[in-house]
């Protein structure tokens, strides 16, 4: 008897760059605890930097103004193919509080308008930018350098955990913190008690440009923020905060420390946790000072230049030419897929060859290149866990190398659609569960069942050689009450 | 709004810093009196909402002094040595701005002699701030990734804050500088904060598809500045921007760079003179004596049909005797 296999739909809830993925959360927040969010300068800044180009242009619009405008004066100076986009914008604007809900006059929300004109003019008391610390002799600063590769060390070490979770060797394990925060997103889950798994979400996760990637794991610790009785206002402006922090000195190359004393208590028990996630580096777990790292800087950026994809693995075995060579050809990607399907990618990095090993067959690899081919199984192996060929096809493109950029399309079509195809092939069987009439006594029986059976609705799939059919679960008392009291009479 | 049009943009403000006019903007019997010092704080925040807005945004700063052009800031590479010192309560790319910008000021302004003054060099800085442009937009086009080129390309706006009259000896330089603006694809915005119109910076806004605005409140100097100067291409398409509907199209000759309203033109090389020349001082073609002496009893009263070596401007180049700009709706 055939069986429904519990398919787990799969929702795409993971982020969209397009509204920013923190957007919504925020404007299930109260009222209350956005006035309180606004009024930290940086907070103001860094929330103009996570909405569209025209909601942007109207804030600052309105930001300069001292009274209110009228609603209709304003929308004079939108084009009439623009009205859809500005009524849009508007009710974003409403949604998050910062234009105060009128249908006659148009004002800012006056902590926001106040905290933001503080931000764009500089002064105020309010410290939001962070307390750098002194400059001390004792404690040399670290270079930028390093301090990328630790960020990226400890990115990658989350994701390389993840990709490789269904692998014998596991590489070293994130801090319980992460493994937690994985587990409650959904993106890993333990299967018998011991061992974690990773999640069809997980794998399109690990697919996704290192900035969603980021946003999504905090947006989850914000939800477990909550839940933690964590004063989230707290929170978001520490993220916020972190975000308009500077890196490092331009001419100084070396980082910049910011000291952890002005902060409250919720903010310094996240240290750890950003720690973890490589946002902030501390000398050590109880150091009074941090500073905080690339990923945390370009928080706030919609396309950030993140050390994650680009900069090739830190443990270089190969000669450090080679890895100069590999890293100047491809900052922006190191894929290369041919029509005959074969995908040379050059790299070296342990993450992005265990994440291509998702989806293709792997070959041969060298120092700085692994060759692979797309198949129907590997493809199939990872459609089977949960990847789309749309996310298949949207990495090669991301990842594509330069030389690849010359082409268009970029990639070429036939493996565009093969891959496709190879998904659809995995639609053509449908599964329902049912019982199976066979063995008719007569030709007769059979087509007078049949015909009943059709009455009702419920037969999905019918053979008059083979003399049997197949109907759904919800018919099969029906059918066979008909056929008892058939056999009955006769 | 998508992602896609969200592209970071740059700009590049060209301050005219012409001491003597800045005295006389200053002066109290002007309806709204401006002030450098007060100016130059409304500029900072314009400037501070464009880097805000958008991590990616670029800037650069260059200042137009009585006979040089100096780079003031760009957000590229540093110009001081010594960076300010963070503070808990600013932005650092913020400080780092107006830190730059008011020292570098402030250094030029201080090193001018006193004594004549030369005329502001705004062509210097409109040329310096076309060569950055294009400085920064060609490694991505230089590079393997050609296709990528074209969508790294930040959108390139110059805003020009003129308080100077125009200068007719820079036609050319600034006609020059027009037509490769647009083959940069460079929008050229003007804000005239001072003085009359001016007739070429009109034309450099027209014809590069910027806006011209004529500050008539200079006390809403910066509502000025972010209502019209802010928004980037592509935001203008769904919030306008005022343009100006009449524009002033007169050139001036290259002969005494005056400029006219009816003028001789080359038929060779289209070089604009203010009377009948025997002669073509740009590309020496001489022309017939017959059609010459035609053209100079003509004269005085605009010539009804040229002859063919030296043909009437008026046909040329559509004219306008006055120009005003659009107001701009919205404005307090």
């Amino acid at each position: 008897m055939p069986s429904v296999q519990a398919l787990s739909s799969t929702p795409s809830d993971v982020p969209q760059i397009v509204p920013h993925a923190l957007l919504p959360f925020l404007r299930s927040q109260s009222q209350n605890t956005l006035t309180r969010l606004y009024q930290r300068p940086s907070s103001c800044l860094s929330i103009l930097r996570l909405l569209g180009p025209l909601e942007r242009q109207l804030i600052m619009n309105l930001l300069w103004l001292e009274s209110a405008i009228p609603v209709s004066t304003m929308a004079a100076w939108v084009v009439p193919d623009g009205k859809k986009l500005y009524s849009e914008a508007l009710s974003v604007l409403v949604g998050l509080h910062i234009v105060q809900n009128s249908t006659v006059k148009l004002a800012l929300n006056p902590t926001l308008k106040s905290s933001l004109r503080q931000a764009i003019t500089g002064g105020g008391t309010t410290a939001s930018f962070g307390v750098p610390a002194e400059r001390d002799e004792k404690r040399l600063p670290v270079g930028i350098d390093s301090l990328d590769a630790y960020a990226l060390e400890r990115w990658e070490t989350i994701l390389h955990y993840m990709v490789s979770s269904g692998q014998e060797q596991l590489p070293t394990k994130p801090s319980q913190g992460v493994l937690y925060l994985l587990q409650r997103s959904g993106l890993m889950q333990s299967t018998n008690g011991s061992n974690l798994q990773i999640t069809s979400a997980g794998f399109q996760f690990l697919l996704h440009s290192p900035h969603d990637q980021l946003w999504s794991l905090l947006l989850q610790y914000l939800h477990m923020a909550e839940e933690r009785q964590m004063d989230l206002v707290e929170v978001l402006s520490f993220l916020f905060m972190l975000s308009t922090m500077e890196l490092g000195r331009n001419h100084h190359s070396c980082s910049q420390e910011y000291t952890a004393d002005s902060l409250s208590e919720t903010q310094k028990a996240m240290l750890e946790d950003l720690r973890d996630y490589g946002l902030i580096w501390q000398r050590k777990g109880s150091s009074k000072y941090f500073s905080p790292t690339r990923l945390a800087t370009t928080l706030t950026c919609h396309s950030p230049p993140l050390p994650t994809s680009t900069t090739p693995g830190t443990s270089a075995t190969t000669s450090s030419t080679e890895v100069a060579l590999s890293s100047t050809a491809g900052p922006q990607g190191f894929i290369i897929l041919e029509t005959n399907y074969r995908v040379y990618a050059y790299t070296n990095n342990p993450l992005q060859t265990a994440v291509l090993n998702l989806f293709v067959t792997m070959k041969y690899r060298f120092p700085n290149l692994v060759v692979g081919m797309l198949t129907r199984d590997s493809v199939r192996r990872a459609l089977g866990n949960g990847i789309t060929a749309d996310q298949i096809i949207s990495y090669l493109v991301a990842h594509a190398h330069p030389q690849m950029r010359k082409n268009n399309p970029l990639l070429p079509v036939t493996v565009q659609d093969q891959i496709r195809l190879w998904e659809l092939e995995r639609n053509r069987l449908k599964s329902a569960e049912g019982f199976l009439y066979k063995d008719f006594a007569s030709q007769a029986d059979y087509e007078y069942v049949l015909a009943y059976a059709k009455q009702l609705g419920v037969v999905l799939w019918e053979s008059p050689a083979k003399r049997s059919f197949f109907g759904t679960l919800e018919g099969h008392a029906n059918i066979r009450g008909f056929i008892e009291r058939r056999s009955g009479a006769s | 709004m998508d992602s896609e049009v969200d592209k970071p943009s740059h700009l590049s403000v060209i301050l005219d810093l012409s001491p003597t006019q800045w005295y006389l903007s200053a002066r109290a019997t002007n309806p709204y009196p401006l002030t450098i010092g007060s100016f130059l704080s409304q500029l900072l925040a314009f400037l501070n909402a464009h880097i805000g807005t958008k991590n990616e945004n670029t800037l650069a700063v260059f200042g137009a002094f009585p006979g040089k052009s100096v780079m003031l800031y760009t957000s590229t590479e540093a110009l001081v040595d010594e960076p300010p010192p963070l503070d808990a309560n600013s932005y650092p790319p913020f400080r780092m701005v107006d830190t730059t910008v008011t020292r570098q000021i402030l250094r030029e302004l201080d090193a001018i002699e006193p004594g004549d003054e030369p005329p502001c060099a705004l062509v210097g800085a409109l040329t310096k701030a076309l060569c950055y442009i294009n400085r920064i937009t060609l490694p991505s086009t230089s590079s393997t990734n050609v296709a990528e080129g074209s969508t790294h390309l930040p959108d390139p706006r110059i805003l020009i804050l003129s308080v100077s009259p125009d200068l007719s000896s820079s036609y050319i330089p600034i006609m020059n500088a027009i037509f490769s603006a647009q083959k940069l694809k460079v929008t050229i915005d003007v804000c005239k904060i001072y003085g009359a119109d001016t007739v070429f910076l009109q034309q450099a806004a027209h014809l590069t598809n910027g806006s011209y605005i004529y500050l008539e409140r200079r006390d809403a100097l910066l509502q000025y500045l972010i209502m019209s100067f802010l928004p980037p291409p592509l935001v203008r398409k769904v919030l306008t921007v005022p343009r100006q509907d009449k524009i002033d199209f007169r050139a001036a000759c290259f002969c005494h760079k005056n400029i006219v309203d009816v003028g001789f033109v080359c038929s060779v090389c289209l070089s604009i003179f203010c009377q009948p020349v025997p002669v073509c001082s740009t590309c020496r073609t001489k022309f017939p004596i017959k059609a010459l002496q035609r053209l100079k009893s003509a004269c005085p009263s605009p010539a009804p049909a040229p002859p063919r070596p030296l043909a009437n401007l008026n046909n040329a180049v559509p004219r306008t005797t006055e120009a005003t700009n659009h107001s701009t709706p919205g404005l307090r």
